[in-house]
């Protein structure tokens, strides 16, 4: 029963895996590229891995695919120009392909599993504890460096998101809360006494601000500022 | 659990983290990129001084551990990474005044190299690994407007993924095969059985191709000359400097500790890198315009060298590799300090035609300059002949005749390209100053130039230094 | 290894029938609905892109920004899980590393949202 779920996901892994190489759409290859991921964290589960597993889908199918959707939709790929490449450099990549292949299969003619692995202690799990409770019982305590380590890992991806793509864009009109409450009544109501044909404007014009320029909060709206060539949004 | 270990590292990652919200609290109108910049040096310091005084030990239960030799290259990164902080503060970019991210993201990386100086652990030669790398990725397309430099980073990001995919191959098959990945429990087990199955040989095999490429050490060079040539000058000083530092900590302590036992085999492999890098090195040199390119490939062929002292596999050999690490950390944050000065009108010019007659128009850059050239050619006295020589002679201890032979030819070689630039500056017409060199830039390579010149007051200290660090890590 | 198929079994069932109600919806719509579609109908309504067009084409970075912050915070709470459910057993130095943790995430919250990475405009 485990052999046959096991040879389910691993057929449609490895097919889905050929697919991303090969389809002629790049959406198509990242689609293919997440039916493998499931499948993948199918064969996790049939490891005992289940942490890793969810982590797989939650992850890499909830936000990397997403990320490699937005990259692939984003360029202009074209097809046939990659196409040309693939076969002058075919003989070179099925050579690594199979000098990689070899060293696999070489290096597993060796395995073995070592006599004493039920041994070591925080490998194995307590009786009833769920394989999440197990990592957690270790990450915290055993690898706590680590696991610092890994937060200032996502710290610097964070700077780095805003480093190199936050920018300052003047079409914000956002409100200055301060200056709204501040306003006073004759900020409000304006009453001038105009003679006979006489306009407004040319004994003054109003005293209230309008125009966005004077009225949003300084600096976020600026109606020539010039347009970032890189600031498309979809037609 | 011993935690007070890592405090060098706890103390510089608390200061990182109130440096970022120092510099983001900041009002709009006040660019508080000087302040963060001047609070990393201190910081720097801080941790370099608390380095010095950190106890022997190992901690977090075998994952961190602190000898004379972690000390001796955490005190070098720092050196580095404060040393780059000065550069930045004459940085312009192509949008102005620079971003006070600049530094922050150079302090989470030197703390990476920190981590990677200390491991103890395959995890933790990993975690460091990316941390400092993730930080670099991002400096080096830091100047966002400019081609080039997003250019840069997009090359390395994505060839350092691979890199690091590599390196995490060897580490599954290390670990798969030596079934711990605890530095002394491997070597435990090797000693036991006896050497080392074909699985393990496979994946210390892709352990070092994949530090080979952090190293910039050929087959592993391809992305050198773009990554230094488009990024922004103090990014590349920092570059060139500290993570080659950190990486080579990192392929001393594996090779040493864990697969010491096992150095017949790879010291082959580790010997026609070497060979490889000396060469390429050398005379793909010659051909170059750009004196960042030309920066890049002589920076493959001193790996190459100090990979020499490595291939050699005694405690000599080490000790040589640190002592040229150190001269070729001081020479090469010398050189960016001059290559940062070349400025005409507020615009980066690196060709090396426009160094012509800068014995003329600026004496003082040029003998810098010279100094600089001359140290990397390895002439007496500068700095660079003493790291030389303790490669060579740690080679010819261990009896790499041939080894020893081609770097001594592609010194020769490489010899032509630094003279050529010491002739452009002092025997060609001419041409236009460049615009007046910022402080830190003056401060920067005068020092440096100092330090290369008369290193020879200094060698005593650091060549025992550098023994200490060597048993260390042997013992 | 055969406990862990058993004890998945329910969530193949799960699957299987939420695949049966979402198929048996289309496909009655399908079969047993009126298709008279005009342009008008089948254009986008209030705001989007066009449906049924080639799916690459070039948009802002900020949708890129917010993915990206998107997946750091994730993995953030990929942290948390295990925490929670073995908090019993790791005691008040497993809750002082998550707080470390947590502690350096909200520096980068701050400045995320200093920097105003958190405003869309």
């Amino acid at each position: 029963m485990t052999a046959l779920v096991f040879y389910v996901f691993a057929t449609i892994l490895v097919l889905s895996a050929t697919m991303v190489i090969s389809a002629r759409n790049p959406v198509h290859s990242v689609l293919f590229l997440i039916l493998g991921f499931f499948n993948a964290a199918g064969l996790f589960l049939l490891a005992g891995a289940e942490f890793l597993a969810m982590l797989l889908i939650i992850v890499y199918v909830g936000a990397v695919a997403v990320l490699f959707l937005f990259v692939v939709m984003m360029l202009d790929i074209r097809v046939s120009e990659a196409r040309e490449g693939l076969q002058r450099y075919a003989p070179f990549g099925a050579a690594v392909g199979a000098v990689l292949f070899a060293e696999l299969i070489l290096a597993f003619g060796h395995w073995r599993i070592a006599p004493a692995i039920d041994a070591v202690p925080h490998l194995g799990q307590a009786a009833g504890e769920t394989n999440t409770a197990a990592l957690g019982d270790l990450i915290y305590t055993h690898y706590v460096l680590l696991f610092q380590a890994c937060g200032l890992v996502l710290l610097v991806a964070m700077i780095g998101a805003i480093v190199l793509t936050l920018r300052e864009r003047p079409t914000g009109r956002r409100q200055d809360i301060e200056r709204q409450h501040a306003r006073t009544v004759a900020d409000t109501l304006e009453l001038r006494r105009l003679p006979l044909g006489r306009s407004v404007r040319e004994l003054g014009g109003f005293a209230r601000p309008t125009s966005y320029s004077e009225a949003a909060a300084k600096g976020s709206y600026d109606p020539h500022a010039p347009v970032l060539s890189d600031e498309s949004r979809g037609e | 659990m011993n935690w007070i270990i890592a405090f060098p590292e706890l103390v510089l990652t608390l200061c990182g983290l109130v440096i970022l919200t120092v510099g983001v609290v900041q009002k709009k109108s006040t660019n508080p990129f000087a302040a963060c910049s001047m609070l990393t040096i201190a910081a720097f310091a801080i941790t370099g001084f608390l380095v010095t005084v950190s106890p022997d030990g190992s901690g977090y239960e075998h994952v961190f551990v602190n000898d004379g030799f972690a000390r001796f290259m955490k005190v070098l990164s720092l050196i580095g990474g404060a040393l780059a902080t000065i550069m930045t503060l004459s940085y312009r970019g192509t949008s102005g005044g620079g971003r006070f991210e600049l530094p922050v993201l150079i302090l989470f990386s030197t703390i990476g190299t920190m981590l990677m100086a200390s491991s103890d652990n395959m995890m933790t030669l990993f975690v460091g690994l990316e941390l400092s790398s993730l930080a670099i990725y991002i400096l080096c397309a830091f100047d966002r407007d400019s081609v080039v430099s997003s250019e840069s980073g997009l090359k390395y990001f994505i060839l350092g993924s691979l890199a690091s995919g590599l390196l995490l191959y060897g580490i599954s098959l290390t670990y798969g095969y030596g079934g711990t990945m605890e530095y002394g429990a491997i070597r435990t087990v090797l000693i036991q059985s006896g050497g080392a199955s074909l699985g393990l040989m496979l994946g210390i095999v892709f352990l070092i191709a994949g530090l080979a490429f952090k190293l910039s050490a050929v087959p592993f060079h391809m992305w050198t000359p773009d990554v230094y040539q488009g990024a922004p000058t103090p990014v590349t000083a920092y570059l060139a400097g500290a993570p080659k530092i950190a990486t080579f900590a990192l392929i001393l302590r594996i090779m040493a500790g864990p697969f010491g036992a096992l150095a017949p085999q790879w010291q082959l492999l580790i010997e026609m890198i070497s060979v490889l890098s000396m060469v390429f090195g050398s005379l793909a040199a010659i051909p170059q315009t750009n004196i960042k390119r030309l920066m890049a490939y002589s920076s493959i062929g001193h790996m190459g060298y100090a990979l020499m002292g490595l291939a050699a596999a005694t405690p000599g050999g080490i000790r040589g590799t640190l002592v040229y690490l150190t001269t070729y950390l001081f020479m090469n944050v010398g050189v960016f300090a001059g290559i940062a000065a070349m400025r005409r009108k507020g615009h980066e010019t690196t060709d090396i035609a426009d160094l012509s007659g800068l014995g003329r128009t600026s004496p003082g850059l040029a003998l810098m300059m010279a100094i600089f050239m001359f140290s990397m050619l390895g002439m007496p006295p500068t700095a660079g002949f003493f790291g030389k020589l303790m490669v060579f002679s740690a080679a010819y201890g261990a009896g790499l005749y041939g080894l020893l032979a081609i770097g001594a030819i592609t010194s020769a070689i490489g010899a032509y390209y630094y003279l050529r630039i010491v002739k452009v500056m002092y025997f060609d017409a001419s041409a236009p100053a460049f615009d007046t060199r910022s402080p830190s830039l003056a401060f920067l390579s005068v020092s440096m130039g100092i330090v290369t010149a008369l290193f020879v007051l200094v060698l005593g200290p650091v060549t025992s230094a550098a023994q200490a660090a060597a048993s260390a890590l042997i013992g | 290894m055969h406990d862990v198929i058993a004890s998945y079994f329910p969530v193949l069932v799960f699957g299987v029938i939420a695949v049966g109600i979402a198929g048996a919806m289309l496909g009655g719509s399908l079969l047993a609905g009126h298709q008279k579609p005009y342009a008008e109908k089948t254009s986008a309504y209030e705001c989007g892109f066009e449906a049924f067009d080639d799916a690459r084409r070039r948009f802002d970075v900020r949708f890129y920004l917010v993915a990206i912050l998107f997946i750091i915070f994730d993995l953030e709470v990929a942290f948390l899980f295990p925490w929670a459910v073995s908090l019993s057993h790791v005691g008040l130095f497993g809750f002082l590393s998550m707080l470390g943790f947590l502690g350096m995430l909200t520096v980068g919250f701050i400045y995320e949202w200093c920097k105003g990475a958190l405003d869309w405009d």
